[in-house]
């Protein structure tokens, strides 16, 4: 339990810390580092736009180009890099929000600025570039009329060509250096421009006047080129970008300082893995080792255990000898059992006949006999008188008449019984010689007449059945005579017959009727039942009552059925029971093979 | 000898021509770029909304009655009139080439084409439509949205509708004007007067406004530098304070776009009040009132005949 829970704990922190890893894994992963990369990327091509932005206008104000396209182009790309670059920044969790919405404000205040600032350039910047292109071509066209004057006229009007060539300087040099005495300057030539005009012919007079509205216009627009210039250079969009780019160094140097962090912790971590690894790498071995250990402490035991086994094995085999030994002696005891009791059986009725003719014996009328040889010897004097006088002498031949009689008939009755107890004698005897010839001992064979068996076996039991007051019903049907083992049959029947008896000995409420039947089925098996009508056989012992040793009598040792059906199976049948339950009596049937005796049909 | 008319075998079977063009003249004005690479759905369902009555509120107007690709992508109105029948505020601009201006409309209001076909749809005077309903119209048609659903995955929407307008509107180039193959090196292709043009055009200072691609079209510009042209014209409106409508500022009074001048000789009338109605009087009116100049004899017809090799194909066929 504790080894289980410890190991659940270090399965826990391995869990643990392998989520751990994996989480930091996924935190510091290179999606953050990749956009910032991008970011920063675009940063430095929005300034490098910014910065062609700005050369182009200078090189606009220098009349280097003429083509206005490149100060349109940097703003579209501009823009276009914008929205990437709001697209990375603006997604939540970036920035703190308001962060970025104030940085993407101040830095399209300073575009639109800008943008404003190069459109209003654009325009002013070209006329200004036109015009002070024109002027030496103003200059060539006043000449070239001033040339075509007479000499008269030119003198004349000398001084105001002087006047026109040095506002045609001084506007270029304003071009160049553009100041308020300039300007004062120009102003005052503009002035002389127009008081000379009144001297000038025609056709110098709109020459003149292109020229000073030239003029004018240069001396309006250059300082206004110069301040959209200033505040051009003025607006802070570069500054913007630096902002953002520092915003963003300090992000990723939060992001470094945070990917050192998680790199520390992920080595400190993965260490812990490691090492928790290493550990159980050891604990591993060490089980190897154990297991090693164990497995040889198990091979010797099972060795051991081999051994003995084997040992047991011997002495089980010496003890199994010796109880065969046992129980072939245990088999004679059963023998002898079974003999004793088959023995005891018949001595029963040797019993009976012997208590019978004892008892006929003490009760016997030649006692009668000595009563009368008494009165005869008392009156031996006188025989004579006696016999013919005498009252009681008159009666006495009477009398000797009928003792004779009495006599003879005791004297046939006690030579039946004992008959019959020879008979008995002859029954134990052959009990005895069958038990003796038992193992292997072939059955003695001999014609047999089916009844008189029954009769010889009610005959046997014939006391005990008077005693009990059971009536015998015979329903012999026509059997033939046929070869039998007269012992064994005879055994089965007494005990079937005894059985039947002992059944019926509670039975008090109705007649105590046994019906024993003789029959032959199908002309080839005898069967012979005995029937009840006593307290019969509960289903649970139907099996069990064949079985050696059961009994349900108090005083029973339960040889009987079982001798009873060894003895029907060696003669090659069968003994069944058959009841329909407690208080329903019981039948027995001995079936057996019919083997006719010779002679018959 | 032998390596050598090797070499010349190799040249022609790798393709090289022999024959060297002529470089790209460095001029401030510069040809027109190619036509971007555009979904041909969604080009082809900008040209159908394009022609299209039903983005108009009553089913009167689409972008091709003012812009006709047939009249060089406007009509030759004073002042197209909207949906109402009434004219409108402005002279009607060229389509072509349009996706080439810095902004769009004469005020340069807007950006983007895009804005452009916003401005036009919802205007009280132009189309006088609503999204609302421009959006169902379109939408209930199985045509429509089919061909939507193809090309957009959201379907018919507003942004899709703009969008598919200003992408056909990005195909309206007019290629291979006699100038541009002039400016690609064909030198040969225009006549001595018309060079002679493009030299008065660039030593008068009409260049100073009138260049990059587009000819005109990357700056604003005040519309009388060197004169009130308004003022002398009579009858100013609204209309003619250009920028200044849009920005508020003093300095943007009568600020206009300058215009492009590609397909100019086919674009009549001119100015933002379409008040010249020939190139010759539209040539007079920037030397007086833009350049402040008075142009010798002849030299506005030499203008005039360059900028005629200005106007290029549509469909392969002169404009």
């Amino acid at each position: 339990m504790n080894s289980l829970s410890r190991r659940l704990g270090l399965a826990f922190i391995g869990v643990l810390l392998a989520s751990i890893l994996l989480f930091m894994y996924i935190e510091s992963g290179a999606q953050q580092a990749a956009s910032h990369i991008e970011s920063r990327d675009l940063i430095r091509l929005l300034k490098q736009q910014d910065g062609i932005w700005d050369n182009e206008v200078l090189k606009s104000r220098i009349a280097l180009s003429h083509n206005y396209d490149p100060l349109v182009s940097p703003l579209n790309e501009m823009s276009r890099l914008w929205q990437r670059l709001d697209a990375i920044e603006a997604a939540p969790g970036r920035h703190a929000p308001e962060l970025w919405s104030t940085q993407r404000d101040e830095y399209l205040k300073a575009l639109k600025e800008k943008t404003r600032l190069v459109e209003q350039f654009k325009s002013h910047n070209a006329v200004l570039r036109n015009s002070l292109a024109f002027l030496p071509t103003a200059e060539d066209d006043i000449q070239r009329q001033f040339a075509l004057l007479s000499d008269n006229d030119k003198l004349r009007l000398q001084s105001a060509t002087i006047d026109t060539y040095d506002l045609l300087l001084a506007t270029l040099e304003f071009a160049q250096i553009t100041t308020q005495d300039q300007a004062a300057e120009i102003l005052m030539g503009l002035n002389q421009l127009d008081i000379n005009k009144e001297r000038l012919p025609d056709g110098l007079v709109s020459s003149v006047e292109i020229l000073r509205r030239h003029i004018a216009l240069i001396l309006r627009e250059q300082p206004l080129v110069n301040q959209l210039l200033r505040d051009f250079e003025a607006v802070p969009l570069a500054a913007r970008l630096d902002t953002i780019t520092h915003i963003l160094e300090k992000d990723q140097e939060k992001a470094a300082a945070k990917h050192q962090r998680n790199h520390i912790m992920l080595l400190v971590f993965a260490t812990l893995l490691v090492l928790i690894l290493i550990w159980l790498a050891v604990r591993l071995v060490r089980s190897f080792g154990e297991i090693k250990r164990v497995n040889s402490a198990l091979q010797t035991a099972n060795d051991e255990l081999e051994q003995r086994v084997e040992e047991r094995t011997r002495q089980l085999k010496d003890t199994q000898s010796e109880l065969m030994d046992t129980a072939r002696q245990a088999g004679m005891a059963e023998i002898a059992t079974n003999v004793l009791h088959n023995v005891g059986n018949v001595l029963n009725s040797v019993n009976i006949s012997a208590d019978l003719v004892s008892r006929k014996l003490r009760s016997s009328k030649a006692l009668g006999l000595g009563k009368a040889m008494n009165l005869i010897n008392e009156h031996n004097h006188d025989l004579g008188h006696f016999l013919t006088e005498d009252e009681k002498g008159k009666l006495l031949p009477g009398y000797l008449n009928q003792l004779v009689e009495a006599i003879a008939v005791e004297q046939q009755s006690l030579t039946d019984e004992l008959a019959q107890l020879s008979k008995s004698v002859d029954h134990i005897k052959d009990i005895v010689s069958t038990q003796q010839s038992y193992a292997g001992a072939n059955s003695l064979m001999e014609p047999l007449a089916v009844s008189e068996l029954l009769e010889d076996a009610l005959r046997m039991n014939s006391g005990a059945l008077t005693r009990h007051h059971v009536t015998v019903i015979k329903d012999y049907g026509e059997v033939p005579r046929i070869m039998g083992d007269k012992h064994r049959l005879l055994l089965i029947l007494i005990n079937l017959i005894s059985n039947a008896k002992y059944a019926m000995a509670g039975v008090s409420n109705h007649a105590r009727n046994m019906t024993l039947k003789a029959t032959v089925v199908d002309d080839e098996t005898l069967q012979i039942s005995v029937k009840d009508e006593g307290e019969g056989i509960p289903e649970e012992n139907m099996t069990r009552i064949f079985a050696h040793g059961f009994t349900t009598r108090k005083d029973g040792h339960g040889f009987g059925l079982h001798s009873c059906a060894l003895a029907a199976i060696e003669m090659n049948g069968h003994l069944t029971a058959h009841s329909e339950g407690p208080g329903t009596g019981a039948t027995f049937v001995l079936q057996l093979p019919l083997k006719l005796a010779e002679g018959e049909p | 000898m032998a390596s050598h008319g090797l070499i010349l075998a190799l040249c022609l079977l790798v393709g090289y021509s022999v024959t060297t063009h002529a470089e790209p003249l460095d001029e401030p004005l510069k040809p027109l770029p190619a036509a971007p690479a555009l979904d041909p759905k969604r080009v082809q369902l900008g040209q159908r909304l394009f022609n299209d009555p039903r983005l108009s509120v009553n089913n009167t107007l689409s972008c091709a009655s003012c812009h006709r690709l047939d009249k060089g992508g406007a009509d030759d109105k004073q002042f197209s009139l909207g949906f109402d029948g009434k004219p409108v505020e402005v002279n009607t601009p060229t389509v072509f080439n349009a996706s080439l201006n810095f902004h769009q409309f004469w005020d340069g209001r807007v950006d983007t084409l895009e804005e452009q076909v916003h401005i036009v749809v919802t205007s009280p005077v132009e189309m006088g439509s609503d999204w609302k309903t421009v959006v169902k119209r379109i939408a209930d048609d199985p045509g429509y949205a089919r061909d939507f659903a193809d090309a957009y995955p959201s379907g018919v929407t507003q942004p899709n509708i703009q969008g598919a307008l200003a992408d056909y509107e990005r195909t309206l180039l007019t290629p291979n004007s006699r100038f541009d193959q002039y400016l690609l090196g064909n030198t040969d292709i225009l006549t001595p007067r018309e060079k002679f043009g493009y030299q008065r055009f660039k030593e008068y200072g009409c260049i100073a406004c009138h260049q990059g691609v587009n000819i005109g079209g990357n700056m604003f510009q005040k519309f009388g530098v060197m004169g009130d042209y308004i003022q002398d014209l009579g009858n100013p409106t609204r209309a003619d304070e250009g920028r200044f409508n849009i920005t508020g500022d003093e300095a943007d009074r009568q600020v206009f776009k300058v215009p492009s001048l590609r397909n100019v000789a086919v674009t009549a009338p001119y100015f933002h009040n379409g008040s010249a109605p020939t190139l010759e009087r539209a040539v007079e009116v920037m030397f007086k009132y833009q350049l402040g100049r008075e142009p010798l004899k002849n030299d506005t017809q030499l203008i005039v005949e360059f900028l005629k090799t200005l106007t290029g194909e549509w469909e392969g066929k002169p404009l």
